[in-house]
């Protein structure tokens, strides 16, 4: 093995950082809807998908640009997503049952999917796709980029609204112990169905993000489930900056084992951490 | 067909028993499909000694994860969930990395399949049959006995059912071992009737997430709930096959599914079973209930609970107690000395010495944060000691896990009754009787536990949930539970906070008939009245050290006892 | 026959879905042959399954139009094994015993056939399949294969990619070959790395990845490193694009490079994909669609294809070898003259068969016949055959930078 150059090190790390970004992006949703709403929702891995081909859809076929297409997905998704908290909530479901009624909803929308646009691949080519930048030694492209921008923004936006907003504080207030919360006069309904509508939001534009940089097919729906899950544990359930966090470190420490030893063991640096940190630091999540 | 029912019952073991998600069911599988693929494909070993070797590679894998797992009290719930996942994907690159595969995938065709029936389908049949059969057999025998009850309490509330005598850490071994093991054989099996067996197919979410819906469509509270689910399941998989319905099956089985679970949330045995048993009632919070009604109730209770201390059978008094009474010269029982606990940097206990003697009721009072609830806690192994020893008939009790506390004689109610709100009221109590000092069988259980109700007054509310009863009542079948354990040493944690001035002359009553029995107490209480009425002897604790101790009317006397516990205003 | 039964049977029809007998023969009482198979019509191989879901229902109707097999009509039965194994096992157990179909079809892909094939080999049941990546795996004598890889392709398909490259006006001097763990996939890469050493090419680097890796990034970064002349990916699907894609993102562009099987349509038409090569038994220009019977497959598959919403209705590689699995399976049962299936594997065995992607033979090692890959390359968007020469695309050559 030859010691790997740096350039090729720091472009390996970079291109973890971006990955790890989506799986971030896509982890933030999950991850607030499991910590504060108790819902798993694999759902939202179908809705993010749903979104992209929709992208896919206005922007290859209708011709429009696949940033200004969030201006319908978001608030379609949005509704998506509270839509299915109020249902959820209507039938007072366990998380565990949630698990299922959202794996039944990701089976539905991916045959609806394929029903729609076919199991082939499709991938949007758009004027971001081939934009590239050099910083230095190292290549940026724009639709990593600006995945990664999105995900900071949504995530520090959120950490922001969970802290310094009435909202915020009052789902989290929810998270903590719900009856006091309500003895308090919040109202737990409401609270939640506007959560779950940011979730679906957040799901609709990480769809949008998928678009941009991936071809799409829609078994794929279930490709990021596993590794999704590991970033919201490991940055810790109901946290906004958690599984950005969390999912940095597991797109960076795969690109580093890629470009050090081997693509085929990645996958073992990533979960190995994680089960590091689960059996040495439970506490944490 | 059947090795999913195999898969999602043994899935049910472990994870449906005793609450632990385990998502990891498809490792414990993959590992069985690999040992025999790589047995039977590259070594040539006959296909049926490849089963137990996958049986006991699976277990070993399960248990050696619980070993480490279940070590950290906080890897519960979606952690446990999220490493088990995990494991299955180190899992599957190790084997993908590894001349074990290595990328092309096993293949078995060369392996010769054993003749069970006439044809080579039949033979499958068969074995799958019987490893179905056996599998529902174990899930079926298992609620039923010591290891069942234990895993219904680990699922209710691991840290009461431990403090109850049972075993955890090893329970959940032995049910992970199990559950993994049958995984194990059932990989084995599905590795030959495939015949190309690849890392891809085997490790990956599908099989977990399948085996977890089959269950809790099923209804994961019922040994055939699993089999039933995994039947559903597989049959609507089937049902959907057609090719020209092929989007439409999917979208179908994804709706049947969905609607399952908002109409059957504990599933489809769930459902039957939530029809024969009543409306669970909310506990209410005392102030809720009407104050007449309250006392009309405890007024039965009391004269219930009199009744029953007088038609006492003599075989429902404890064995140890008996002994107990006679040598009930005050002999030292418990000696804790230099015991120190502490929280995140506050002091709990620091340094505590006092002295329980056999045969006495010892009030333990003090402020608010004195440490009080602390010392039972870590008397009774719920939280470990950090300096300090506990001396406990002659044994030391420091450092031993909660189960053997219990063992030792033991006992404990909690200030917040916490109940196995999932198991009936008669289990319960039953539980103690098993896992406690008392060590009975099944049988003999059920029995003392219809006595020990029946002395709490709460005879004929076996079969009730625990949410059913009021408050009192749940603070009564605290100490029928307690009781039951037939301990040398009960420890009572408030049992009269909450009550009403009648209620509390009802369990006052109760605790004497206890001692009078010959078991000793020590009961931490606010209650003024009632500490003057029962104790013995009283400790005084204050910031976490032993203020005064000696006889009830001589420390209430002393003035600094006032000042600490009345604040200094009074003084 | 009473309306009963024949309402009966045009719901059975409707049922599995299949291009049902014309009205003549269902009032002669002839019963339809009945041909069995399973696709992944769902799950991750859908996308290439609906091909060989269009190309079955083509070729039985054209059948049927010919006067059907030994008198009679064809019924093809298919049923989505959802892309898993096991479940495709269980199906061919169904369509043999309970459906008793007459003859079976090998379903999409690899791993799906060979459980097919277990199934078959204990029913005593002739498969023919299209699409068998691991010819040392086919142990059944039963099975005859229509993807003509030859018995050996982990030594045979390397050797002619590399001696296309040999004859180009820039021979490459060294390789990186980078490949998916994925089984069908990564023997051949293996094989590339033992075929490049004994032609002297000097190996820069040799990297696996897990099928289903989500960052190609890394892998991208390293091949850039290495720099080599010709890079062989072992990709499948999707892979190659992503990795075409991961290559672009940080400028680089391969010098020579190849794509083992990749989703053909996807990467013709990436603007990244210039000179990508790869490998084919059948593409839509001459000499291929001179074949007897090639032209009219073409213009039914485009219309067809693109009913059903095939985004790029191209005749190619899994379009071709579908189209001749079923034509060995009629000139099988033709040659044999009757649906015995002992009779019919003896007939193929010892015969060559006439198909639109070669005349195959089949009584080599597992019943392989002569590897008759063909190198293709992406030229102005479109692949064309570039190597042997006498099925090189008229005027087509491999192009190198």
């Amino acid at each position: 093995m030859t010691f790997p150059s740096g350039t090729l090190l720091a472009q390996s790390a970079l291109s973890g950082v971006f990955i790890g970004s989506l799986y971030g992006l896509l982890g933030l949703g999950v991850g607030l809807a499991w910590g504060l709403l108790h819902v798993i929702n694999l759902a939202h891995f179908a809705f993010a998908f749903l979104a992209a081909y929709l992208c896919y859809q206005l922007a290859s076929v209708g011709g429009m640009d696949p940033l200004l297409t969030l201006a319908l997905i978001v608030p379609l998704f949005a509704a998506l997503g509270a839509a299915l908290q109020w249902v959820l909530e209507r039938f007072d479901v366990s998380p565990l049952n949630s698990l299922l009624a959202t794996f039944g909803i990701a089976a539905i929308i991916e045959a609806g999917i394929q029903w729609e646009w076919t199991a082939d691949f499709r991938k949007l080519e758009s004027v971001y796709a081939g934009r590239t930048f050099k910083v230095g030694v190292l290549f940026v492209p724009l639709p990593e980029l600006l995945t990664l921008l999105l995900s900071l923004i949504l995530a520090f936006g959120i950490w922001a609204a969970m802290r310094y907003t009435n909202l915020g504080r009052a789902l989290r207030a929810l998270a903590e112990d719900a009856p006091i919360a309500a003895a308090f006069g919040i109202n737990r309904r409401a609270h939640a169905l506007v959560l779950a509508g940011v979730c679906g939001a957040l799901a609709g534009i990480a769809g949008v993000c998928l678009a941009l940089t991936y071809t799409l097919t829609p078994s794929q729906i279930y490709a990021w489930v596993g590794v999704v899950f590991a970033a919201v544990m490991l940055g810790g359930l109901g946290s906004a900056l958690g599984p950005l966090t969390g999912g940095i470190v597991i797109g960076v420490s795969e690109a580093v084992t890629m470009a050090f030893v081997s693509p085929s063991w990645a996958p073992i640096v990533s979960f190995s951490l994680l089960i590091g940190l689960l059996l040495l630091k439970p506490e944490r999540s | 067909m059947f090795h999913w029912i195999v898969l999602a019952t043994s899935w049910n073991i472990l994870s449906g028993y005793s609450g632990y998600f385990s998502f990891g069911h498809g490792a414990f599988f993959g590992a069985g499909v690999y040992t025999t693929a790589v047995l039977a494909g590259s070594y040539g070993m006959p296909f049926l000694w490849t089963l137990p070797v996958a049986a006991i590679v699976a277990a070993a894998l399960g248990a050696g994860l619980g070993a480490v797992a279940f070590r950290v009290r906080n890897v519960r719930g979606e952690l446990f969930a999220l490493l088990t996942l995990a494991v299955t994907f180190v899992l599957a690159t190790i084997v993908l990395n590894t001349p074990i595969d290595g990328g092309p995938g096993v293949y078995l065709s060369a392996v010769a399949v054993p003749v069970l029936a006439p044809s080579e389908s039949g033979s499958f049949y068969m074995m799958a049959l019987l490893l179905a059969v056996g599998t529902l057999v174990v899930a079926y025998a298992i609620p039923k006995s010591r290891l069942g009850l234990g895993l219904y309490a680990i699922h209710d509330d691991e840290d009461a059912a431990e403090v109850m005598g049972v075993p955890t850490y090893r329970y959940k071994l032995i049910a992970f071992a199990i559950s993994c093991a049958r995984a194990g054989v059932a990989g084995g099996i599905q590795s030959l009737f495939v015949s190309y067996v690849t890392a891809g197919s085997t490790f990956n979410i599908t099989v977990p997430l399948t085996v977890i819906l089959m269950s809790v469509l099923g209804g994961t509270r019922h040994w055939a709930g699993p089999a039933l689910g995994a039947t559903a399941i597989t049959l609507l998989l089937y049902a959907s096959t057609a090719a020209d319905q092929a989007m439409m099956g999917k979208a179908a089985t994804g709706a049947i599914l969905v609607a399952a679970v908002l109409f059957m949330p504990n599933g489809i045995l769930g459902v039957r079973r939530r029809g024969i048993s009543a409306q669970p009632a909310v506990p209410l919070p005392s102030g809720a209930v009407p104050h007449a009604e309250r006392v009309e109730a405890s007024d039965e209770t009391r004269d219930g609970a009199r009744d029953a201390m007088r038609s006492v059978p003599p075989d429902a008094v404890p064995a140890a107690a008996r002994t107990a009474t006679a040598r009930r010269a005050g002999e030292t029982l418990l000696s804790v000395r230099g015991l120190h606990k502490s929280f995140k940097g506050v002091r709990a206990l620091d340094g505590v010495d006092l002295d329980v003697r056999e045969g006495e009721i010892l009030g333990v009072l003090g402020p608010n944060g004195s440490g009080k609830s602390t010392l039972i806690n870590v008397v009774s192994g719920h939280y470990r000691a950090d300096a300090g020893s506990l001396r406990f008939a002659g044994g030391e009790l420091a450092g031993l896990p909660a189960h053997r506390i219990a063992r030792a004689g033991i006992a404990r109610t909690y200030q917040i009754p916490r109940p196995f709100p999932k198991l009936p009221v008669r289990d319960n109590v039953a539980l103690t009787a098993m896992f406690g000092a008392a060590a009975l069988d099944r049988a003999d259980a059920n029995a003392a536990a219809d006595r020990c109700l029946e002395f709490a007054g709460l005879g004929g509310q076996g079969q009730l949930r625990p949410g059913e009863l009021t408050l009192h009542q749940t603070k009564f079948l605290e100490l029928a539970r307690a009781l039951a354990a037939r301990p040398r040493l009960m420890m009572l944690d408030e049992v009269l906070s909450g009550l009403t001035p009648t209620e509390i002359d009802g369990a006052v009553e109760l605790i004497r008939g206890i001692r009078d029995q010959g078991t000793t107490i020590m009961f931490v209480e606010h209650v003024m009245r009632a500490i003057t009425a029962l104790s013995d002897r009283i400790v005084v604790l204050d910031q976490g050290r032993v203020l005064a101790q000696g006889e009830a009317s001589e420390v209430m006397a002393r003035r600094d006892v006032a000042v600490a516990y009345l604040g200094a205003a009074h003084a | 026959m009473s309306i009963i039964a024949r309402t009966a049977r045009w719901a059975c029809a409707a049922c599995v879905g299949l291009a049902m007998a014309s009205g003549a023969w269902a009032q002669a009482g002839q019963p339809p042959i009945r041909i069995g198979s399973t696709l992944a019509l769902t799950g991750p191989l859908a996308a290439t399954s609906l091909v060989h879901k269009v190309v079955g229902e083509i070729y039985v109707e054209q059948l049927n139009k010919r006067g059907g097999l030994l008198g009679r009509p064809v019924e093809w039965i298919v049923k989505d094994d959802q892309s898993k194994p096991d479940l495709a096992r269980t199906l061919y157990e169904q369509l043999i015993t309970a459906d008793k179909v007459d003859l079976l079809m090998g379903p999409y892909a690899t791993g799906a056939i060979l459980s097919a094939m277990g199934v078959a080999q204990r029913y005593h049941k002739v498969l023919i399949h299209h699409t068998f990546g691991i010819p040392s795996m086919a142990k059944y004598d039963m099975q005859f294969p229509a993807w003509s890889l030859g018995p050996d392709p982990g030594t045979t398909v390397p050797t002619t990619v590399l001696k296309a490259l040999a004859a180009s006006p820039k021979p490459p001097k060294t390789i990186a070959i980078v490949t998916s763990k994925f089984p069908s996939v990564h023997f051949m890469s293996l094989g590339a790395r033992e075929v490049a050493k004994k032609m002297g090419l000097k190996e820069v680097l040799f990297l696996e990845w897990d099928f289903g890796n989500l960052d190609y990034g890394p892998i991208a970064a390293r091949i850039k490193d290495a720099n080599p002349d010709f890079l062989w990916v072992g990709a499948i699907g999707l892979e190659g694009n992503q990795l075409l894609e991961a290559m672009h993102k940080i400028d680089y562009t391969p010098h020579e490079h190849f794509y083992l099987y990749p989703a053909p349509g996807p990467m013709s038409k990436s603007p990244l994909a210039n000179d990508a090569m790869s490998v084919t038994l059948f593409e839509e220009h001459p000499p291929f669609t001179n074949a007897p019977g090639a032209a009219e497959f073409i213009k039914l598959y485009h219309e067809r294809a693109a009913k059903a919403g095939i985004p790029d209705p191209t005749v190619e590689v899994q379009a071709a070898a579908s189209y001749t699995a079923w034509q060995i399976l009629e000139a099988g049962v033709r040659g044999a003259g009757s649906l015995d299936d002992k009779a019919i594997a003896a007939w193929i065995k010892t015969h060559r068969v006439q198909t639109i992607t070669g005349n195959l033979r089949f009584d080599g090692p597992n019943n392989y016949g002569d590897d008759l890959m063909k190198v293709k390359q992406v030229q102005n968007g479109h692949w064309v055959t570039v190597y042997p020469k006498e099925f090189a695309a008229p005027g087509a050559t491999l192009q190198v930078q």
